[in-house]
């Protein structure tokens, strides 16, 4: 499943699946079942991921999409607004294009 | 003798180790006060020492500060970044603003020799560089709880230096010179192994834990003495109020039928009635109770984790916000303890984990280590040197500057 399997480009919703996916992997299934997920809900303030947990959704995401795809170094670009409100929805245009 | 000023913020986890140290230089025979925006209750003070509260100065800011203080109970519902906010522009920076000028209205008069502030106390460093008086930061936490930014996250490093040079000229300090903390002595109280650095610079001294603040709270000896089953202190700290109910109603639930006797440290007004093995105190002398653990369950507040290794204890961590994620690493990271994010934070893993860590000796063997690097450091005899030195060259230089 994370390995570099997927050889055409995946369209937004089966990019918002992955993501859903690995979400659940890393903060645990029962805790995702207490949460709505859509495009609309914020990385850091609804997701409430810590830093120890974004670093294993990225390494998923690396994973997954090779090096086609510097998740890290994106965030790492963001000022401090930027990271409270990136939301579900620009991380899935950002591996769309990415692609 | 030189007089010593200590310049510390309205957290006592901040005091506290400032406290200890103050102890100590007052045996020595030197001067020592502290100066803050909040009041201190007497019995924290050590005998001989003095507690400043500027009141002229801080009147007009009395609403501003009160605010401040009630939007810390935020934190644990805020994100990462919202935190870094919370904390820096919200917080230290306002604070610092809010203290200059019953500080420096203090510094004319009574003219110490040094002055030493807490790491999050901007406005000790910033008052010091701007009339010439020798200065030293205390650190309490490991440092570098924000990460490398100017390397990792380069927006967010600007964010910061900005922040701080426009307070420094809001109080005349022009230049990209960062002024806030002092850059010949940072004391940072605990070890460099477990702080997780292989190399410093030389200005910043790993001195371990230090102890001896007052502390006078009376406790139930009796009760514990008859206690027969393995000792867990929990704390949850001074800060964190609004989740302390609940925090609290997960211990219930995993321990109430269990073979251990759980010493917590919390008002005990928050449930009418405990299970019988668990020992509520509102105030704990946390210092003398502590040997007496087998294991400790914390949020990560330093001067806790500090207590805890000090006794070669293994610790189950439950990282709420702030600093906290960032010890819970190097709790990790040393092999003694474990930590599982308060957010995640299942009855089963609670209870489990902690049978874990009374029950397989690699944890407290960990933590045994940690202890030795603290011993290493040199505790309160190595900061009252670092200090001594420091006044002593400071003042020889005094008259080139």
């Amino acid at each position: 499943m994370d390995t570099v399997a997927s050889t055409g480009k995946l369209n937004k919703e089966e990019i918002f699946d992955l993501m859903k996916q690995f979400i659940t992997e890393v903060i645990g299934e029962e805790f995702v079942e207490e949460m709505d997920i859509t495009t609309e809900s914020s990385f850091t303030k609804d997701l409430e991921m810590d830093s120890i947990e974004i670093v294993s959704f990225s390494e998923k995401i690396k994973a997954h999409f090779g090096d086609q795809i510097d998740f890290t170094g994106w965030l790492s670009s963001m000022d401090l607004d930027q990271l409270i409100n990136l939301n579900l929805g620009m991380i899935i245009n950002y591996i769309y294009e990415c692609q | 003798m030189a007089k010593f000023l200590f310049v510390v913020p309205p957290f006592f986890g901040h005091i506290s180790p400032t406290l200890s140290i103050g102890a100590s230089l007052i045996a020595r025979g030197h001067e020592v006060k502290w100066l803050g925006i909040t009041p201190l209750a007497d019995k924290h003070i050590p005998a001989g020492g003095e507690f400043i509260y500027p009141a002229a100065e801080l009147e007009e800011h009395l609403d501003e500060i009160n605010r401040i203080l009630k939007r810390q109970d935020d934190g644990p519902a805020c994100s990462g970044p919202e935190v870094m906010k919370l904390a820096l522009e919200e917080t230290y920076v306002p604070f610092a603003r809010i203290m200059m000028p019953g500080l420096s209205n203090f510094v004319d008069a009574w003219k110490p020799d040094v002055i030493i502030n807490d790491c999050i106390t901007f406005a000790g460093a910033l008052c010091a560089h701007i009339k010439g008086i020798p200065s030293v930061t205390t650190t309490p936490v490991p440092p570098d709880v924000m990460g490398d930014t100017a390397n990792s996250a380069p927006k967010i490093f600007e964010w910061q230096q900005n922040l701080v040079k426009g307070l420094q000229q809001e109080f005349g300090v022009y230049g990209d010179e960062i002024v806030i903390h002092s850059h010949k002595l940072n004391m940072v109280f605990t070890s460099q192994a477990f702080a997780g650095f292989d190399e410093v610079s030389p200005h910043m001294k790993f001195v371990g834990p230090v102890k001896g603040r007052p502390n006078n709270a009376a406790f139930d000896w009796e009760r514990l003495a008859k206690a027969t089953t393995p000792k867990v202190f929990v704390s949850l700290g001074t800060l964190l109020v609004d989740i302390r109910k609940e925090f609290f109603q997960k211990l219930i639930t995993a321990f109430a039928d269990q073979p251990v006797t759980i010493v917590a440290a919390t008002n005990p007004d928050i449930f009418e009635v405990w299970p019988d093995n668990f020992i509520v105190n509102g105030f704990v002398p946390q210092t003398e109770l502590m040997p007496h653990m087998d294991a400790v369950i914390c949020h990560g507040g330093f001067n806790t984790v500090n207590d805890t290794f000090i006794n070669g204890l293994p610790m189950l961590i439950t990282p709420i916000a702030y600093d906290h994620f960032h010890t819970a690493k190097l709790i990790e990271n040393s092999g003694a303890g474990v930590s599982i994010r308060y957010k995640r934070l299942r009855i089963a893993d609670l209870r489990d984990t902690v049978f874990e860590l009374l029950q397989n000796p690699k944890y407290r063997e960990a933590a045994i280590k940690v202890n030795e690097t603290f011993v290493a450091a040199g505790g309160n005899d190595k900061a009252v040197q670092l200090l001594e030195d420091f006044a002593a060259a400071e003042s020889v230089l005094a008259p080139l500057n």
